[in-house]
């Protein structure tokens, strides 16, 4: 059995989050829909911080070790001097290294959104249980009578 | 807006009015379509006739290798940095007003960084060859040399282009979503499968909100490396007028200078054609007339320090390079350079000039103008006098190069016109939230 509130503005929906919090509901059974990110409402249901950060720190410092590793193995694989310049030349790779930091940090934390969002949601994609909506909406499953 | 019903109202209207842009498309929208997309298709023959008769239909030739196109890919480039700027540096700094520009802004971003990339492969010459720029060994096993800034740029657009194109996409999740709610038949699925299923639980928002800030984050050290990448193409070699320090930052400058010029120039008739005077005002405005100035006013300053470091440096290749700018072959290109970038600008001083959308429309194509300039100037004149009076020669543009420029704004106009139709060209959320707090 599942309860819904459904609000036209976030202070009404703040308000009754804030009443349902206090009396008891357990966090874990609410969950809420807003048509923007309302930070108030996650910081009452679940303070941690968001894990995405792990995925874009572990990409970005792979995408800096690759830019590095890949460079030096090509010119070490066939060391060939151009421009009078060192074989290993670290100036000129460390703008490689730069620009994939970024790529893999940026894609990493991609991937980790869609991971820990569990997007794509096949089945809301083209039936939908719940749709994104103007309305502030409130949902608490209880476990009632079968 | 305090009032609750305003605010309701005020949601309901933001869904309604941007969404609505997206419908039927009126008879002047089919006529910019048909004459960009005419344009893009004269390019595209230019480039096959290009391809089929060799390089010498262009004017480039010995010693001014460089020209028209790479004039075109450091345009299209710069053109692309002030999306980013107005999309992620203007969040990071909490601007709201960014909110009414963004979606266009980082569309417009994506399509000019498209753009750019066709001008390195029509530079090439043999185009069927583009693959050798790409990091693998050839037959022998010898990579790619990446010391050469030719390779950097590789490795600096497809990063820009990457990351980009996931932050445009990013930033849409929710609004296609919305969209998904107003259309029927092909146009639902589409959007359907693009909203990826979006329903906004707070645990969704929490992800979301910390990956558009990573992007955002990622985003405003890569647009500052992408240009100074590009200037190194030049800064890297040994040419008066090229091989300086200054050249990272007074491109970075000039891209974003030119970007929000372009910004302006693509949202003006956007707004008048789909009506979202409500939603983005000359307030709006006059925050990116404030930016356009600042940015001209650092362009200019850069103009002043290019010219003092070569006077001062008592190198007579250096100083000659200068002045051959300022009153050589050149001379009535630089001039125009200087009036459209660093005098009209400073128009802006003036409020009532600076809220004026006419005047400020008119002023962003004539700072376009200048910004291509200003490249055209930077890469042909030092080409075409260095240090061997034997060595010195001209360069006039040929008509194909011309043709393809102009290809290159049909296929950028067309792009973004076909943006308008078939995405949510506001953030429609972001807008919403902005009302609220």
């Amino acid at each position: 059995m599942t309860e819904r509130f459904s609000f036209d503005t976030k202070k009404e929906f703040l308000d009754k989050l804030e009443e349902l919090v206090k009396s008891g509901v357990s966090k874990k059974k609410i969950d809420t829909y807003t048509p923007y990110p309302v930070h108030e409402a996650e910081e009452m249901l679940d303070d941690t911080q968001s894990p995405v950060r792990f995925f874009t720190g572990a990409g970005a410092i792979a995408g800096c070790i690759a830019g590095f590793a890949f460079t030096i193995y090509t010119v070490l694989s066939w060391p060939l001097v151009t421009g009078g310049k060192e074989i290993v030349s670290v100036t000129a790779f460390i703008i490689i290294a730069y620009e994939l930091t970024i790529l893999f940090g940026g894609l990493t934390a991609f991937a980790g959104f869609m991971f820990l969002s569990r997007l794509p949601v096949f089945k809301n994609v083209f039936s939908p249980e719940v749709e994104f909506s103007p309305k502030f909406e409130i949902v608490i499953k209880r476990e009632g009578p079968k | 807006m305090d009032n609750l019903e305003d605010k309701i109202a005020y949601h309901r209207a933001v869904e309604h009015d941007v969404l609505s842009a997206m419908k039927n498309p009126s008879p002047l929208y089919w006529v910019g379509l048909l004459v960009s997309a005419a344009c893009f298709a004269l390019g595209m023959s230019l480039w096959g006739y290009q391809i089929w008769k060799g390089m010498g239909v262009s004017g480039l030739n010995n010693p001014v290798g460089w020209g028209v196109y790479i004039t075109d890919f450091v345009f299209w480039v710069g053109i692309a940095h002030s999306g980013t700027l107005i999309s992620a540096v203007l969040f990071l700094f909490r601007a709201r007003f960014r909110s009414a520009f963004n979606r266009s802004a980082e569309a417009m971003t994506v399509f000019a960084v498209m753009t750019a990339g066709l001008f390195p492969l029509i530079h090439l010459g043999r185009t069927w060859f583009f693959f050798w720029l790409l990091p693998y060994p050839n037959q022998r096993l010898l990579w790619v040399n990446f010391r050469s800034p030719l390779m950097w740029d590789v490795f600096a657009v497809s990063t820009y282009f990457t990351i980009s194109a996931v932050f445009f996409f990013v930033g849409m999740i929710p609004d296609l979503a919305i969209a998904k709610r107003f259309h029927n038949g092909v146009r639902k699925w589409l959007y359907s499968v693009l909203s990826l299923g979006w329903v906004g639980s707070f645990r969704q928002w929490k992800h979301y909100s910390k990956l558009y800030m990573f992007l955002a984050a990622f985003a405003t050290p890569l647009v500052v490396s992408v240009h100074s990448v590009v200037s190194w193409d030049f800064a890297m070699s040994v040419l008066p007028g090229w091989h300086t320090t200054i050249f990272a930052p007074y491109f970075v400058a000039g891209a974003i200078f030119s970007g929000t010029a372009m910004v302006i120039t693509l949202v003006v008739p956007m707004r008048k054609i789909f009506r979202l005077h409500h939603h983005i005002t000359i307030d709006h405005f006059e925050s990116i007339a404030k930016i356009l100035l600042f940015t001209s006013l650092l362009v200019t300053y850069s103009y002043f320090v290019e010219f003092g470091l070569a006077l001062y440096s008592g190198n007579v290749y250096e100083s000659g390079a200068f002045l051959y700018r300022l009153v050589g072959d050149y001379r009535y290109l630089y001039w125009g350079m200087l009036i459209c970038n660093s005098l009209v600008p400073l128009t802006l001083f003036v409020r009532r000039w600076r809220r004026s959308i006419p005047f400020l429309y008119v002023l962003s194509i004539l700072v376009n103008i200048g910004m291509w300039l200003e490249r055209f100037v930077i890469i042909v004149t030092s080409l075409s006098k260095d240090f061997d009076p034997y060595a010195w020669g001209l360069y006039k543009p040929a008509l194909v190069e011309a043709g393809i420029t102009l290809g290159s704004f049909g296929f950028f106009f067309m792009l973004f016109l076909l943006f308008t139709k078939l995405l949510p060209v506001v953030a429609i959320s972001e807008l919403k939230e902005v009302a609220d707090e």
